[in-house]
């Protein structure tokens, strides 16, 4: 057709519009045609963007509030240096002051443990100002004050050498203080707190605060502020700390200030032996790496919720353009090429994808503000303790999530595009061959999940199961792929006896499984994922709470201390155990004692358990090692590999035995017949590793020693935590009244009833994996569009076929009926692989993708009942909506439909 | 220096240095042995060295304060021998370095029962300063730090009993004896800083006997007997060292083909004072501060005057010493009428506190602080009436020092009656910028 495109529109400087501007009105038809339709893309766009992008930007205003936090409490200073693992001598601060390049060397203390508001046992010093209502009332009442041990943070530090490093992070003494004492930083009476501890404690200045230093409360006088944010804080003098604390001659960490133009790294060759520079971030870097697994993990799940909207983006767009096919035929006798006909459905799923990035972006912005007010940035997961932190934006990421929710739209609409594209104008004007669909070969399907397979046996990559990610998406592909040959294999089966109807479906549906593909594909991808979670959360929530009735036997828990790093502070004296022992109604008690090692810079320290081990296999859940791919275990010996921390057994040494979590294994290959050097300020502590057990409650790795050979080795029998069983006629109220009696001092044990604990931890799980129930939701409801989307496409497309079967004498309910047969029919393959494939990916998830990234490992739980009402409602729910569209789409073409050709 | 840290190292600063707190303080020292180094300041206590020179922890406040003037000399020269090319008569004021260094000690009373080489028994601060007199330029900078008490030489802040050896942040000052067979034991002060644009390793070798001022090292201080220190002074120190300027070029002259910056500093040699004081109260609560010179006489005399001033100016307590020259002077020069009234030996006269008269002269306006100092003094003494004149105005320690301790200390010259420069020392002015404040 020769000078007559159509629409071609020349602007005055002889630029050409581009394709899809000069066909915006056709657009802007089509959608306001279907708006409905076209709004469940975009939604599904949005809430793949919505999803990833709050996981996003709640992980990067919780890290940035944390690194905040860190900085404002320790300044930022040019170096900081410690020994390897641990707490070290202060004599070498004397040594590290004297390396060229260093200005200033600031000592620092730092520990955790409990505080509490007023003197214990005493009343409150008499406030200098007057407090506020609320917290009088904490103070006065003794109860709470006992209930109301506050854990807390202690920075002890020498304002004196501190003042050039971190000046915003000195202490501002009260003016009244000040008054009194101009040396008031120095003064190892007073102690100085941050708004969270003030807020929690409720104290104001010239109070009295107590500091728990094992069965003791040490008391001190508030002089003033620290502007630090982040959780509770509380700063005194270090000589103060030292002396009080168990920690004479000890120090935590030095900061340095280095002459101009000295680096850091500079500086690494000429430290003292024994010191080793750690970065200035480094609780910054760890809290970081250490929900880092978690991080990835959600941010994983978001994408897979992109991949499914992906594919109703393809549903709509394929039904779209079946629908619209004679109008491109049209097009495309006057002239509309190929090109600008496939340019013209990619630039309409342009739009719609960022239509709904655009709105998934300010969901997903919602969504984090929500997730920030109500769950303080933890995501459930826990890392980010005590912190509420602000919205941080991030434009680099808002641009690579909307950016992925634009690329999600274009590869929904690249094979509708093609469609398009691949369209004869003569035939679809006289309303044949629409439905040359591409049946994607099944020896690449198959090639693909090989792969997955394949990359499932896979290391991790840094720390993360990158492999393992991957595999699920090439399992996932491969599995859609393999539709149509799933369908053929299926139907080959012996045909049903029974109506012609049946008979009808039953072959059309053996006949066209190529369109199988694009009717149910949606319904594979997202039973497959849901079967996939469901398989996970189940196996990991039966894990747990087998794991919990194995480490909870006795009735009743007591604890000095809820985390291990304030057990080092937080502790009982050992006689405290004859007395409970004594205790009318306690049968029998076990003591443990808890202890944080550092074994390696940069990663959390790992927790000493010392408990009666008797019987090892009936005390601890114990586990057959894991087995750790060689790469692992060389990667991990490796650059950042804990050197000295593991060493072969040499077998002959008499050692004192240890058993170890998985995470030991996975992360410093601690597996048995290895022996473990454990850093304690009593010296190296050597064990010989016999066993492994299950640990979910920490992630970083734990070492079980039998408390008396611990005592033994080390002189240290201070008691952390009390299991207690009781009498079958005690009340396990009257017994805590009397454990509370037997504690040195009041508030210094949490109690625990262990069907409390059991409830407690299975919520705080439910609580982490709901996540995957909303994404269990989206993911089906989003299949249920794509089936209705591509069932209406096909119906449209076999209009004639309807009108033939109408003259034939079928009333329309009958025609209804054959392709909701049909589509059962499809819709049973398809969910056949659906449910194959969600239990490969389910075993990836299992034993891959869990044991990289949280380090344990769990038995898998299929649990069938679920899995079957799953795929019956998928079933159900699909040839519903494959009748409703039926119906639907045949009231209006049937009575037509055969006039056409004529 | 950060403004934070100025802040609160100026509250911190808080504390006068006497007073009714003062008083109290006293009250919480722990029973000394009464008479020995340990015990309290008090008069009649025969002075013991090296054991004197040492510190004394027990008492409220103590420093060592050496200042002087120096110049740059040919390499050559600063290696050579005691006396050859040593100036004793100073050369022209353009060729004139100032400098000064104090370090402070102060008994906080806290950390009492603690143990643990953090414990803030004691502050240790340090001022160094250099006036550049040819460039008018002035630079100053301190350290401060914490220190147990205890006595070991490894710490790097310490200030140990049984001699001088001072050390804070890097800085340090100690006395040492070297045996000589032809002269008898030489005795020299080692100071060594690093003031970050300049820094300077000086030996000090002393030429004279001790000073002891006052009673016999008890000086008065106010008008009570508990205003006193012990003090002493170690006059015409023969100065030998290094000394660093950073962007030096040109400040002092340097010959030719050599390179004018030397990153190690440039060799100098000069001639100082040293004063070392400790006491447990030394301001009377009228006080708010002091003036004060200490000046080695061209003849080898030396010259100490002192006033402790009220906040109207005028004078609560005044002292002094003078000890002539231990070389034949001749019958003009300076104090020769003093020595004719009856110090005709070398021991030093004190003045009673009735024979100084302190007389402000041209003042100078801090642009930093606000203060305004007399730079030029008139002094009448027993040993004469002299004229004090600063070399540079621009000579004050402190607003931006981290103590918040603001003081003028610089270098200055005597002159007599008739006109004559007579000799060169420091004249230091104290509580011009409300009254002064120690740390402590």
């Amino acid at each position: 057709m020769p000078g007559g495109r159509l629409g071609r529109r020349r602007a005055p400087g002889g630029l050409e519009a581009p394709t899809w501007v000069r066909l915006w009105p056709l657009l802007t038809a089509e959608w306001r045609h279907h708006p409905w339709r076209h709004a469940a893309a975009v939604l599904a766009v949005a809430l793949g963007v919505a999803l990833a992008w709050s996981v996003h930007l709640i992980n990067g205003s919780a890290l940035s509030e944390f690194s905040a936090a860190v900085r404002s409490a320790q300044g930022e200073p040019d170096a900081v240096v410690r020994v390897a693992a641990g707490d070290f001598d202060d004599g070498w601060l004397d040594r590290l002051a004297v390396v060229p390049g260093v200005r200033q060397a600031s000592p620092v203390v730092s520990f955790e443990t409990y505080a509490l508001p007023g003197a214990s046992g005493q009343a409150p010093a008499a406030p200098l100002s007057k407090p506020q209502d609320g917290q009088r009332a904490a103070i006065a009442d003794p109860d709470t004050r006992a209930l109301g041990r506050v854990a807390v943070r202690v920075v002890a530090m020498d304002a004196l050498a501190a003042a050039a490093i971190a000046p915003g992070a000195l202490p501002q003494p009260s003016p009244a203080v000040r008054a009194r004492q101009p040396l008031a930083l120095l003064d190892p009476n007073l102690v100085f707190l941050n708004p969270a501890a003030r807020d929690r404690l409720g104290l104001a200045d010239g109070q009295t605060l107590a500091l728990q230093a094992g069965p003791h409360w040490r008391h001190f006088e508030v002089g003033g502020s620290v502007a630090a944010a982040g959780p509770p804080l509380v700063v005194l003098d270090i000589a103060a700390a030292q002396a009080g604390f168990g920690l004479e001659g000890r120090l935590s960490r030095i900061d340095l200030r280095l002459a101009p133009g000295v680096a850091a790294a500079d500086l690494a060759g000429a430290l003292p032996p024994g010191l080793v520079l750690v970065p200035a971030d480094e609780a910054a870097q760890r809290v970081s790496n250490l929900s880092r697994a978690y991080r990835v993990n959600l941010t994983v799940l978001a994408l897979v919720a992109l991949f499914v909207g992906a594919f109703l983006v393809y549903s709509v767009v394929a039904l779209s353009v079946a629908q619209r096919a004679p109008s491109f035929a049209l097009l495309g006798v006057l002239g509309l090429t190929a090109g600008e006909r496939r340019a013209l459905v990619l630039a309409e799923c342009a739009l719609l994808g960022l239509a709904g990035s655009a709105a998934g972006l300010a969901l997903g912005a919602g969504l984090a503000l929500a997730a920030l007010r109500g769950l303080a940035g933890d995501l459930g997961g826990g890392y980010f303790p005590g912190i509420a932190p602000a919205l941080r934006w991030d434009g680099l990421g808002l641009v690579v999530f909307g950016a992925l929710g634009v690329a999600s739209a274009l590869v929904g609409g690249w094979v509708p595009a093609r469609r398009a594209q691949s369209l004869q104008p003569a035939q679809a004007l006289k309303g044949l061959g629409g439905g040359a669909a591409t049946v994607p070969p099944t020896r690449a399907a198959l090639a693909l999940l090989a792969l997955g397979a394949g990359l499932a046996l896979l290391p991790p990559v840094a720390g993360l199961p990158l492999a393992a990610y991957a595999s699920v998406a090439a399992l996932l592909v491969g599995g859609v792929a393999l539709v149509p040959g799933a369908v053929q294999v299926l139907l080959a089966l012996p045909r049903p006896e029974g109506s012609v109807l049946a008979l009808l479906a039953w072959q059309r549906a053996r006949h066209q499984r190529h369109t199988a593909t694009a009717a149910v594909a949606g319904v594979v991808a997202s039973l497959a994922l849901s079967v996939a979670l469901t398989v996970m959360v189940t196996s990991f929530r039966q894990g747990v709470t087998d794991w919990l009735d194995r480490v909870l036997p006795a009735d009743l828990y007591a604890r000095t201390a809820s985390s291990a790093g304030a057990s080092a502070q937080a502790w009982l004296p050992q006689d405290v155990l004859a007395r409970v022992q004594a205790l009318p109604g306690v049968r029998r008690v076990e003591a443990s004692r808890l202890r944080s090692v550092a074994l390696t810079p940069g990663r959390p320290p790992v927790t000493l358990v010392a408990r009666d081990l008797a019987d090892p296999a009936a005390a601890l859940p114990l586990v057959q090692a894991p087995s750790v791919p060689g790469g692992l275990a060389g990667s991990l010996r490796g650059a950042d590999g804990p050197a000295g921390a593991v060493e072969p057994d040499d077998g002959h040494a008499d050692l004192p035995e240890a058993w170890v979590s998985e995470a030991m294994v996975t992360l410093y290959g601690a597996a048995p017949g290895t022996v473990l050097r454990l850093p304690l300020d009593e010296g190296v502590l050597r064990l010989r590793v016999r066993g492994v057990w299950r640990d979910y409650a920490r992630q970083f790795g734990a070492v079980a020693v039998d408390r008396g050979v611990y005592r033994r080795l080390t002189g240290d029998d201070r008691v952390n935590d009390l299991a207690l069983w009781l009498a079958p006629a005690a009340s396990m109220d009257s017994v805590q009244a009397a454990l509370r009696a037997v504690a040195p001092e009041p508030g210094m044990l949490e109690f625990a009833a262990t069907q409390d604990l059991r409830r407690l931890s299975l919520a705080i799980f439910d609580r982490s994996f709901a996540v995957t129930y909303y994404l269990q939701a989206v993911a089906i409801g989003i299949g249920l569009v794509g089936v209705a989307a591509s069932l209406s496409a096909q119906v449209l497309a076999r209009r004639k076929e309807f009108g033939l079967l109408s003259h034939l004498g079928l009333t329309r309910g009958q025609v209804v009926g054959v392709v909701a047969g049909e589509t059962l029919a499809w819709l049973a393959a398809g969910a056949l692989v659906g449910l194959g494939l969600g239990l490969a990916i389910s075993v990836v998830l299992v034993h891959v993708v869990n044991p990289q990234s949280f380090h344990w490992t769990m038995e898998l739980v299929l649990p069938w009942a679920r899995l079957a009402a799953l795929c019956a409602a998928v079933l159900l729910a699909g040839t519903a909506t494959a009748a409703f569209s039926a119906r639907r789409a045949a009231s209006r073409a049937a009575v037509l439909s055969v006039k056409e050709d004529w | 220096m950060n403004p934070a840290r100025r802040r609160w190292l100026a509250r911190l600063a808080g504390l006068a240095a006497g007073g009714s707190s003062c008083g109290a303080r006293a009250a919480e020292l722990p029973a000394p042995a009464p008479g020995g180094p340990d015990g309290p300041v008090r008069r009649g206590r025969a002075l013991q060295f090296p054991r004197d020179h040492g510190a004394h922890p027990a008492s409220r406040i103590e420093w060592w304060y050496a200042t002087g003037w120096v110049v740059a000399v040919p390499v050559e020269q600063a290696s050579a021998g005691a006396t050859d090319g040593w100036p004793v008569t100073a050369p022209e004021d353009a060729r004139l370095i100032g400098f000064q260094v104090t370090f402070f000690r102060i008994r906080t009373g806290l950390g009492d029962g603690l143990a643990g080489r953090f414990v803030p028994r004691q502050l240790l601060f340090a001022h160094a300063a250099i006036s550049e007199i040819g460039a008018g330029r002035h630079r100053h900078a301190e350290r401060l730090a914490r220190w147990s008490g205890a006595d070991d030489t490894h710490l790097r802040a310490r200030a140990l009993r049984a001699d001088a050896d001072i050390a804070v942040g890097g800085w340090s000052l100690r006395r040492d004896e070297a045996a000589d067979a032809s002269h008898g034991p030489r005795v020299a002060w080692h100071t060594a800083i690093d003031g970050g644009d300049f820094g300077f390793d000086l030996a000090l070798r002393r030429t004279q006997p001790v000073l002891l001022q006052g009673d016999a090292g008890f000086s008065r201080k106010g008008p009570q007997e508990a205003q006193a220190s012990h003090y002493l002074s170690e006059p015409h120190l023969r100065v030998q060292g290094r000394l660093r300027l950073e962007a030096a070029a040109g400040l002092y002259p340097t010959p030719a083909g050599q390179p004018k910056a030397v990153p190690s500093g440039h060799a100098v040699r000069g001639r100082a004072w040293l004063d070392q004081e400790w006491s447990d109260e030394l301001l009377h609560p009228d006080a708010v501060g002091w003036d004060w010179i200490g000046i080695n006489l061209f003849d080898g005399g030396a010259l100490t005057a002192f006033q402790l001033r009220r906040a109207d100016g005028s004078a609560l307590w005044v002292g002094g010493s003078f000890r002539p020259g231990l070389a034949p002077q001749p019958p003009s020069a300076p104090g020769a009428a003093a020595r004719q009234a009856g110090a005709a030996d070398a021991s030093p006269r004190a003045f009673g506190p009735d024979e100084v008269r302190f007389i402000p002269g041209r003042r100078w306006r801090s642009p930093a602080s606000d203060a305004g100092y007399p730079v030029e003094w008139e002094i009448h003494t027993p040993a004469g009436r002299f004229s004090v004149q600063a070399l540079l105005d621009a000579q004050e320690i402190g607003g931006r020092t981290a103590t918040g301790t603001i003081y003028w200390e610089g270098l200055s010259a005597l002159v007599d009656a008739r006109g004559h420069r007579v000799g060169l020392g420091y004249l230091e002015m104290t509580g011009y910028a409300g009254r002064l404040r120690l740390p402590g």
